[in-house]
Parts: structure tokens; sequence; C-alpha cells
């Protein structure tokens, strides 16, 4: 197992997201289509990878997801500003793990990580970028199961 | 009459205990007039990632006291800038930013207040409710030659917690420190307390 041992406020992430999700996923008008496709992805993750793919993971949401969508609304700017500086902690943790415990990808991963990205660029880029927001919560219900407080651990 | 030149609001410092952070700055003075305030914020992702992008503060768009509780901005261990700018009526000032960005992680961190209390033979102890990123290291003994040391994490405060089923006529001592798992700091220990358990013939 080379779990990378990160303190991060999962809890605090989830509530922010429950706060917004609502009033999110309201903006996507595409429902039936998924970008994370967590049951061909994210699910089936073997916990090695689960360092390597979360990285890839909250790299792109950092890089693209954020960055393409604009919101009006303070609460949702605030509630995703929560996400998007949380995930740029547990990303720039994971890099020094990285650097120590060869948290490299796997080829299966990197490629269950590219058909995330290819479900991502298939859609118009704003609407790609509000999906992806809308499906947060399945994103961090996944980091939450692969990553347990350290004094747990 | 002369529109009055609104100075951006100076001294801007953020102060930050036991994980509670408070924004400061000095007070703009127009005689006879009362001054507000608005403030804003960005994570490090937003000024790496969309710059020019600043989101309003929680509790603090337009305050007239140069103070401002910005704990519920301050939501990652990432480092965070804030600005401030006075308005008057329909005139506002320039902004002004932090000196030095701020990050939780730089909160200071006091020992916890502590009660250790005996109820027949258990001992028993209670921290202060520090909110919900605290625990408490607990280490405590019995005082009697080659005693060892033993170790308790306790989940959160407000609440009574069970130490050790103490020897009659004993006395022990106990020592706590507060742990706060996202920053992955934790506080100096506070002063050891100790408490004495009554003798066998007491209870008779």
């Amino acid at each position: 197992l080379r779990r990378c041992l990160i303190s991060m406020d999962i809890h605090h992430m989830e509530k922010s997201f429950q706060g917004i999700k609502t009033a999110v996923q309201a903006k996507d008008s595409f429902q039936n289509i998924t970008i994370l496709s967590a049951s061909e992805t994210l699910y089936n993750i073997t916990s090695s990878d689960v360092c390597c793919m979360t990285k890839d993971v909250l790299q792109f949401y950092v890089d693209k997801v954020f960055r393409n969508h604009e919101e009006s609304d303070p609460r949702i700017q605030r509630g995703l500003s929560t996400i998007a500086n949380s995930f740029l902690h547990i990303r720039n943790a994971l890099e020094q793990c990285r650097s120590q415990k060869n948290c490299y990808c796997r080829k299966e991963t990197t490629s269950k990580f590219q058909l995330i990205v290819r479900n991502y660029e298939q859609m118009e880029v704003k609407a790609a970028a509000i999906k992806s927001l809308g499906e947060l919560d399945i994103l961090l219900s996944w980091i939450s199961r692969n990553y347990q407080p350290k004094a747990t651990t | 009459d002369e529109a009055v030149i609104l100075p951006a609001p100076p001294d801007l410092s953020v102060h930050s205990t036991n994980m509670k952070h408070i924004l400061t700055w000095s007070p703009v003075i127009v005689p006879g007039e009362t001054v507000n305030y608005s403030v804003e914020y960005q994570g490090e992702y937003e000024r790496y990632y969309t710059s020019s992008h600043w989101i309003p503060s929680s509790w603090c768009s337009s305050i007239s006291t140069p103070e401002c509780n910005v704990t519920d901005d301050i939501t990652a261990t990432v480092a965070y800038n804030f600005r401030v700018k006075a308005i008057l009526g329909t005139q506002s000032s320039a902004w002004s930013t932090l000196k030095e960005l701020f990050n939780r992680n730089s909160t200071v961190l006091t020992s916890p207040r502590m009660k250790i209390i005996k109820d027949g033979y258990h001992l028993i102890v209670e921290f202060e409710d520090m909110g919900p990123y605290f625990e408490f290291n607990v280490t405590y003994w019995k005082k009697s030659p080659n005693s060892q040391e033993l170790y308790k994490i306790v989940r959160e405060g407000g609440s009574l917690e069970h130490l050790v089923t103490m020897e009659a006529g004993a006395e022990y001592c106990v020592k706590a420190q507060t742990v706060v798992e996202i920053i992955e700091r934790s506080s100096a220990f506070n002063q050891v307390e100790c408490i004495r358990a009554q003798d066998e013939s007491h209870l008779l």
C-alpha cells in the first residue's frame, strides 16, 4: 500500500459543497451525461494507485474545471474557493509525497484518467466545467474513503 | 463642498489564535462622518489561477468597525491575501492589502484549559470546547517511583473523559496539549495538575 498520508479537511470541503450543490447542479443542462464516469474510473482504482489518480484529478480540476467557470454569486464563489484552495493544498502535499514515495502512475490508471479528460473535452468548455463542478460530491466521497486522518491510521 | 479624498485603510494585518483569525486595520477618520469598510480575499488558487479575482468576505461587506472575523473565509491551509477599502457615501478609497500573506498554519496555539475531577476512584478530565479542529493529547501517570506515563487522545472539548480508575490513596498527575490535525501542529503542554484518590478507610 503506497498511500500518502495527508492532513486534509475533507469534512469542511464536503460541507462547503453541500451548501452550493443544488445551485451548481441546477446550472448543468446535460443531466444524463457524466464526465467522471466514476464506475469506470474512480471506483476501479487499486489502493496503490490512489495517490497518482488523486494527484491527476485534482490537477485537472485546478487547471481546467474551476478556471473555466465564472460565478457571480458570492456564496457559490466562497464554496468553490474553499474546495479549489483545498485541492491546491492536497496536490502540493501529493507532489511532495510523489518525490518521496514514488506515487507514480501505472498505465492502467493513466488511461482511466484520460477517459475523464476525453469526456470533458467532448463537451463545450463552460458546460463541461459546470458539469464537473456538479460531480464534486462523487470526487469528494471517493477522496474521503481513500484518505484516513493520520491519527486513525 | 469639496470631495473628501478617502485614504486606503492602513496597517492591515491578521491576528490568529487557536484557529480564530481576525483581520484588523487602522480606521480612516473623516470628522463628523461614519466611514464603512468592505473586505475581500484571495486564496492561493485565486492568486495563481484567476489573479484578478477577489471574493467578498463572508461577514464584512459593509462594516463600520476596523476589524473583521475572517475565520470562515480562511478554509484551506494555503496562503491568503486580504484587501480592504473605505466607503463614504458614493466614494470609495483605493484598496489596501496585506504586507505579508497569511496561512492558518501560523496560528498561535495556546495550551488547553483543563479540569481534573475525581468521581469516587475515577479520574476524569474535561477540556474547554475550542472548536471542531481541536483534539487533546493527554499524558497521565501515578506519582510513584518508576511509574509509567500513559497517553490518551480526547477527540473534542466540552465533555467529561474518564482517564483511569485510581488506587486508594495514590496521587495521579495529568498534563495535556492541543493537537490541530489539519495544520499538523500542536500546542505546548499545559501546567501539570495532580489529584489524590481517597484512602480506602475514608469510603467505609
